[in-house]
């Protein structure tokens, strides 16, 4: 392995890696300086319980109408964010643990999963193009990101094999690709991940305070006889 | 997209007239003085919660709540409709001032200003005229992001600038200077009651049947809507009716009685905490040990729920909608109902502020239940059930009707769908937005309330 590749493996991820964790340190600051709204009133429900149910329905494509009734979109979803989970890893994997590229199925695995996450972000893209609505509210942000990340999947697929020795070009496009991702994204629409604990926290909160979450289905006790 | 200008004969009128709200500060008027956009920013910055804060950076133009919403549904051809681009409105002056990148390169994140009133203008359109804050685009938003409460907001510093719908600004006037959002004087509001009472009396033949007001120490104190006083007080006859034959103990505030709240549409937390205050200190002033809300929507939300915070008002006297004080009656024996009185189909329309932001959606199916002998769901139903698209305010704002009208298609097919004659719902607004709905498209249906069915549907004791 050359010394470019090496250095840019480890001491540059590293602190591609720690500027990111300080901006969103600083971040999350910012957040906490604005105030949370107080509760004035007595409960129906149960805040923690609406808390669960909203941060938990990521994964529960059930219980909202949006992903119910547009499962192609929620697959979709799962597919892309897997990608995202497996292509950090093989950030991690690469330099820390290559061992576990050295077992083939596991290669396969990643290919499968990023391969597929490219397909969904070129499929995205189209919509984000071809669809009226996506045109309109799509800023330079939302496409650049999301270019941004199908190449990043694109590069994965190339990358994981781990195969410096016949050629170290896939592995230096995914982690020069890597080290801009972390330094780009806290500015981007890609740090939703870091919002969402916050705005499904509240709407959580709040909607199991007034006994709104988790979304009743029928059959439930009324409030006059419990 | 609507193209409306500012109409502000209303303002001017109430600026000559020197009223004491507009006098005082508490309303504010219009001023075409050129510094609007500035007096926008600068309440924006005293408006930012964590909650609103997280709404504004959490969207990731995903474009999942188009089809949540009915104006997006009915107008597929009209992108504006679309609840992320009516949020991305306010978004982007917050990505503007408050967001890094949105600082430094504005037009990465289509973070902008508007340069004039002009802009302001058309702001006002797309907040007050193409969204009814019914926050089902909330409720399917994957992010959890809350466009409705940005929509609220953006309300709410539109009206601190006077860039208001008439209609706005007129109710708005009339609660701030009488405490209730149809004007109704003391006088009227004490002549109905009693016109009632006798009404009451002679349908029950029972003279000893009172609406007490300004009662001490009562079970609970009664609150209601002013459309109750002002143009349909049956609803209050009925309920009369029903609490006598239950042996209640209740009473209605001389001052305080509006449940009510235009400050939940226009976005004026002010007056929000104004007319909630003067409910829950009448409650307490009477020494009630209950405040029971009748049937509306926006007013239960705004009572029961908006109210305290708005009007930074701890909580201390126990509230509930009217209906749980039905169910706590029927499944007493207190009142005894025949359901085959009511024997037309009828179906039951969710409030937007009671099963998305409020707490009943299983009350009202127990009380029908027992009320009628054909219920018929309507699809979708609950907390996924389209506006009435009489919410947020719309009913005041007459130069919105049109496209009301137009996106109604969505609702008109709901109810088509369920074959039934009669449809139920436990909102005022809803009363007039299906009433709307139903002659606009010509459906053979009428609406009706839960009180009315129980009215009706009452087994009276022998004498």
């Amino acid at each position: 392995m050359s010394e470019f590749l090496r250095v840019l493996e480890n001491e540059v991820q590293i602190v591609a890696l720690s500027f990111m964790a300080i901006v969103y340190i600083v971040r999350l600051l910012w957040m906490f300086h604005f105030t949370a709204s107080q509760e004035n009133t007595t409960p129906v429900g149960n805040s923690k319980a609406g808390i669960s149910y909203s941060m938990m329905n990521v994964v529960m494509p059930w219980t909202m109408e949006s992903t119910r009734t547009h499962w192609p979109f929620y697959i979709q979803f799962v597919i892309f964010h897997l990608g995202v989970i497996l292509g950090i890893a093989a950030t991690f994997i690469i330099p820390y643990g290559p061992g576990l590229f050295e077992i083939k199925s596991v290669v396969i695995l990643f290919q499968i999963v990023l391969t597929a996450a490219t397909v969904v972000g070129i499929i995205r893209l189209i919509r984000r193009i071809t669809n009226p609505v996506m045109r309109l509210i799509s800023t330079p942000d939302d496409y650049f990101s999301l270019v941004l990340m199908t190449l990043f999947f694109a590069s994965g697929v190339f990358a994981v094999p781990n195969t410096y020795q016949v050629s170290e070009w896939p592995l230096i496009l995914f982690f020069m690709m890597t080290t801009f991702f972390l330094i780009y994204v806290p500015f981007s629409k890609i740090s939703h991940y870091l919002y969402y604990p916050f705005t499904r926290y509240f709407l959580g909160k709040t909607m199991g305070h007034r006994g709104v979450f988790p979304r009743k289905t029928g059959g439930e006790m009324p409030a006059g006889l419990q | 997209m609507l193209n409306l200008p500012l109409d502000i004969h209303e303002q001017e009128k109430a600026v000559e007239e020197n009223i004491p709200s507009v006098k005082e500060g508490r309303l504010k008027t219009y001023s075409p003085d050129g510094e609007n956009v500035k007096k926008l920013l600068s309440l924006l910055k005293t408006r930012l919660t964590r909650q609103v804060v997280g709404s504004m950076v959490g969207c990731v133009h995903c474009g999942m709540c188009t089809d949540s919403c009915h104006y997006a549904l009915a107008r597929p051809d009209d992108p504006t409709m679309a609840p992320a681009y009516k949020a991305d409105q306010i978004r982007r002056i917050f990505k503007k001032h408050f967001d890094w990148t949105g600082r430094i390169v504005p037009w990465w994140v289509h973070a902008d200003d508007p340069k004039d009133d002009e802009d302001l203008n058309r702001l006002k359109n797309i907040v007050f005229g193409t969204c009814t804050g019914c926050r089902r685009c909330t409720f399917n938003c994957p992010m959890g992001v809350d466009t409705a409460t940005l929509v609220r907001l953006t309300r709410g510093l539109l009206s601190e600038l006077g860039i208001v719908p008439e209609g706005v600004f007129q109710v708005s006037r009339d609660q701030w200077e009488t405490g209730n959002q149809m004007a109704v004087s003391e006088q009227d509001y004490i002549d109905t009651i009693e016109w009632m009472e006798e009404e009451s009396q002679d349908e029950l033949e029972d003279p000893s049947l009172r609406i007490p007001i300004d009662k001490e120490d009562c079970d609970f104190m009664y609150t209601v809507n002013p459309r109750e006083i002002k143009y349909d007080p049956r609803s209050l006859g009925a309920a009369a009716k029903i609490f006598h034959l239950a042996g209640e103990s209740w009473t209605m505030p001389k001052w305080g009685w509006d449940m009510t709240n235009f400050g939940l549409f226009s976005g004026d937390d002010k007056l929000g905490g104004f007319v909630a205050r003067n409910l829950y200190e009448a409650a307490k002033r009477l020494r009630a040990k209950r405040i029971v809300i009748s049937e509306c929507g926006h007013g239960y939300r705004s009572s029961r729920w908006e109210g305290y915070n708005w009007g930074k008002y701890k909580q201390d006297i126990p509230s509930e909608s009217v209906l749980i004080t039905l169910i706590r009656y029927i499944n007493e024996g207190r009142i005894k109902v025949d359901p085959s009185k009511n024997s037309l189909p009828i179906t039951f329309h969710d409030s937007c502020n009671i099963a998305r932001s409020g707490d009943l959606t299983e009350e009202p199916r127990w009380l029908l239940q027992r009320l009628c002998t054909d219920f018929r769901e309507m699809h979708p139903n609950r907390a996924d059930n389209f506006c009435c698209t009489g919410g947020g305010g719309a009913l005041s704002m007459v130069e919105y009707k049109p496209l009301r009208m137009e996106v109604a298609k969505i609702k008109a097919d709901q109810l088509a769908a369920t074959g039934a004659k009669i449809v139920c719902t436990i909102c005022h607004n809803c009363i007039d937005g299906l009433t709307d709905v139903i002659k606009h498209y010509q459906l053979d249906m009428k609406v009706v309330q839960i009180l009315e069915l129980v009215e009706n549907a009452l087994v009276l004791p022998k004498k």
